[in-house]
């Protein structure tokens, strides 16, 4: 679920020539009225409705980050082989889980309670829209919505959040807990997400970084994971094995900071990943970096990546197509690396040239206090299993 | 695989602050509900809670963290200082990137949005205070902690509702026995306010002044606040500096009922999965367990449901049970990891502490509770259950030191499945 259009067809061939979003002309906002913001722009999940994919009834409590959320996770199941015309074809309710990041929670759901308690009486608000309050909330929905009971994890590291999910995953696979999980992240617009930024100043780009100015983004990017043996085992089409992750703190100097974009957390990050994977900064094709137009966070991520790894290497943008996805980022730089594993030109280049094949994948975060992770994606060995259900 | 033992517990309760405090006042029976004051109740039906009143942040915090951290972060600082002195860790074994921090709460800093909404609802944008945006998010708990320890591994924020405490905590020791984290700081916080307390008035759930699991005439929950972090260790690292274990970490079990979004499954099949794993995983059998720390919010549903889980995971053996909720409330986001803290000190002192206000017995609840004072009893193996919001589930078990098997990456059970 991205700017790019709803399921995985629409995303891979959005990714096959992408628009910079600076290039796209403006169009109205969908998710909330911005008549009195100047020229504002957010990628949004355009046309989207509900209704199509969940039919009309228990909609009206939800709010936009669980319906974006919900509607991930049922594609993610058919899309996984799990689930045909939904219903469970291959798995159990009791092995499946979603483990699944969000930065903000619903700020839509707290602003709007908010507001009928200021301004109306506090007594007035609708306890059917309470629940969405509570960071978790969207993934509960999940879950039953789509019958998804082994276990369910919410996971919120800002925008390093998506990678950490699979890292999280990865334990909770390995130690029997699911056979596969949901995992990812999302997060969705809303006036006070979009007043936040405009009010920390990051929506202007007085001195330009790389790429133009962040622009705001919203989705959800999902992906089932499992172990390799469980998908050969069944038979699935493998769009990539994850093979490595890292991730790390460092504070900021001064006792006064709270925002800090640490290079040498992405440093550590980065390093610790490869090694995890077992490979060399060579070994990388792309970087699906975080760079998103904050010029401090976009040098410290660059530089960063340069002690790294050679001057050639090439280091792309997704964020300037996608948007800046926050929770949801790191999936949405994952999904950036499937769409290149399935063929799709690496694009937003900032650094580096596009290499002819796309083979490994690093994908890196940058967080805004000082935290960073990454993780390694390989597209997958050719093998019979893979080819059959392709 | 290593064994994850805890070292060190540190607490910000209604009850009292930090572990002796703590679990004095439960053990006595002390109760922590009083009137609100953190804001105006009187348009809302109910007026108690479980209340942090005597909390400065100045007393833990130095004036810069006391600066860029909202209440709920200032307890989880706090909670942390004592829970890393209790452990006898100094900065210099704490720091580095073999230190993770993973953290649980519901809303985090709810009263950092709170601010920021009133003043753009009230002024519009233009009141929106610049300085206090990045001060909100629940990403935010587990920063401040890892800056003041020095960890730089993991941070992280499992946001699981009301079980959010047993997820950290199952998470950070998953991290250690995976060998990614020699040392990782984990527990839980959540603060009362406004919109959260009318939130659970408008679910009619709330009782109006006391909290009374398992009772018959039970009216429901009552919310509370606080923060209880736990140091976990490696038994490696613990060996190394000749450090005590107060406890053992044993398996836990995660589940989601996929049911309903506020309450938990009739049949409780999830809860039952999860206690069942928590065992499974602890290389243990329901036969083994001494002492079960109930979820035990007071409402009808949730007692019943734990029930359930009682009668099918131990059948006759009545094994004692009590809720820490009648003393100190539903600390929502805390609640598990603050009880946590109490199954620790269970462990180490032999102590069940009661669940007051225990009158009349409900007899659909057919339990052995521990009834308004506390109880002495055999106490190797501890469960802590934890059944929250949006069906998530999870229950974690504790053992004294030397009672569990040799850890195990997955139960005998599952791998013979």
């Amino acid at each position: 679920m991205s700017t790019l259009g709803i399921g995985r067809e629409a995303f891979f061939r959005g990714m096959q020539a992408p628009v910079l979003l600076h290039d796209a002309p403006r169009e109205k906002m969908e998710t909330f009225d911005a008549s009195k913001y100047t020229n504002p722009a957010v990628a949004e999940v355009r046309g989207f409705d509900p209704a199509k994919h969940l039919g009309d009834k228990g909609l009206r409590s939800l709010d936009r980050l669980t319906k974006l959320l919900v509607v991930a996770a049922r594609l993610g199941m058919h899309d996984a082989g799990f689930k045909k015309d939904g219903v469970y074809v291959q798995g159990s309710p009791e092995r499946v889980g979603i483990c699944c990041s969000n930065a903000y929670g619903s700020l839509e759901a707290i602003t709007e309670l908010d507001r009928v308690a200021m301004l109306e009486d506090a007594r007035y608000i609708n306890p059917s829209k309470f629940p969405n309050t509570v960071a978790n909330s969207a993934s509960g929905y999940v879950s039953i919505w789509e019958d998804i009971r082994a276990l369910n994890v919410a996971v919120s590291d800002g925008n390093c959040g998506a990678l950490d999910a699979f890292a999280c995953a990865d334990i909770y696979l390995d130690t029997g807990r699911a056979d596969a999980l949901l995992v990812g992240g999302a997060e969705a617009m809303s006036e006070a997400l979009y007043l936040a930024f405009l009010k920390l100043g990051a929506l202007e780009a007085e001195k330009p970084s790389v790429v133009r100015g962040v622009l705001l983004g919203e989705g959800a990017a999902l992906m089932t994971m499992e172990a390799v043996e469980h998908a050969r085992d069944r038979g699935a089409r493998v769009s990539a094995e994850l093979t490595g992750y890292g991730t790390a703190f460092v504070p900021p100097e001064s006792e006064a900071s709270l925002i800090h974009p640490s290079r040498e957390a992405v440093e550590r990050a980065v390093t610790s990943a490869l090694r995890d994977a077992g490979i060399e900064p060579k070994d990388v094709d792309v970087v699906a970096s975080s760079v998103c137009g904050l010029r401090m966070f976009d040098e410290a991520e660059l530089d960063a990546l340069a002690r790294v790894f050679p001057e050639s290497a090439c280091v792309a943008a997704p964020k300037s197509v996608l948007g800046e996805t926050l929770g949801a980022g790191g999936g949405m730089g994952m999904a950036a690396a499937l769409a290149w594993f399935d063929g799709a030109p690496p694009s937003a280049i900032v650094r580096g040239d596009a290499p002819a094949r796309v083979n490994t994948v690093l994908v890196t975060a940058i967080g805004f206090y000082g935290n960073a992770s990454a993780v390694v994606l390989r597209k997958p060995s050719a093998s019979p299993a893979s080819h059959a259900s392709s | 695989m290593t064994r994850v033992f805890i070292t060190g517990v540190g607490v910000v309760s209604s009850i009292g602050l930090g572990r002796e405090e703590f679990f004095r006042a439960l053990a006595e029976g002390k109760s922590g509900i009083s009137t609100v004051e953190a804001f105006d109740t009187a348009n809302l039906g109910r007026q108690y809670a479980g209340e942090v009143k005597n909390f400065r942040p100045r007393d833990h915090l130095t004036a810069a963290e006391a600066r860029r951290t909202g209440r709920c972060s200032a307890m989880t600082l706090a909670a942390a200082r004592m829970a890393v002195e209790d452990a006898g860790l100094g900065i210099e074994q704490t720091r580095g990137p073999r230190t993770a921090v993973v953290l649980g709460t519901t809303m985090g800093e709810a009263d950092v949005l709170e601010d920021l909404d009133h003043a753009w609802i009230k002024n519009g944008a233009r009141g929106v205070k610049r300085a206090l945006i990045p001060k909100y998010g629940s990403t935010l708990l587990p920063i401040h902690v890892a800056r003041a320890v020095g960890a730089e591994g993991m941070v992280l924020t499992l946001p699981a509702a009301c079980a959010a405490g047993n997820y950290a905590i199952g998470f950070g020791a998953d991290l250690i026995r995976a060998g990614r984290a020699d040392v990782v700081i984990v527990g839980a916080s959540e603060i009362i306010q406004e919109l959260q307390f009318s939130g659970f008035v408008r679910l009619a759930a709330m009782a109006p002044d006391r909290c009374q699991p398992f009772d018959l005439n039970r009216k429901g929950m009552l919310v509370g606040e606080g923060a209880g972090l736990l140091v976990l260790e490696s038994e490696e690292h613990a060996v190394r500096r000749g450090t005590r274990p107060q406890a053992e970490v044993g398996g836990y079990g995660l589940s989601c009922d996929a049911y309903h979004i506020t309450r938990p499954h009739p049949d409780a099949v999830g809860s039952i999965a999860a206690t069942r794993d928590a065992i499974a995983y602890s290389g243990l059998t329901p036969d083994q367990v001494d002492f079960v720390n109930a979820h035990g919010t007071g409402t009808h549903a949730n007692d019943l449901a734990e029930s359930k889980v009682m009668r099918d995971v131990f059948g006759d053996r009545r094994v004692p049970i009590s809720s820490v909720k009648s003393s100190i409330g539903h600390c929502m986001g805390a609640s598990s990891a603050m009880e946590a803290i109490s199954c620790v000190m269970t462990i180490e002192t032999g102590i069940y502490p009661p669940t007051i206000g225990y009158e009349t017995p409900d007899p659909e609840c057919d339990l052995d509770v521990v009834a308004n004072v506390p109880r002495r009893g055999k106490a190797d193996v501890v469960l802590n259950n934890s059944l929250a919001f949006g069906g998530y589930n999870a229950v974690m078990c504790f053992a004294r030191p030397g009672v569990l098997p040799e850890p195990r990456r997955v139960p005998l059970q599952r791998a013979a499945s």
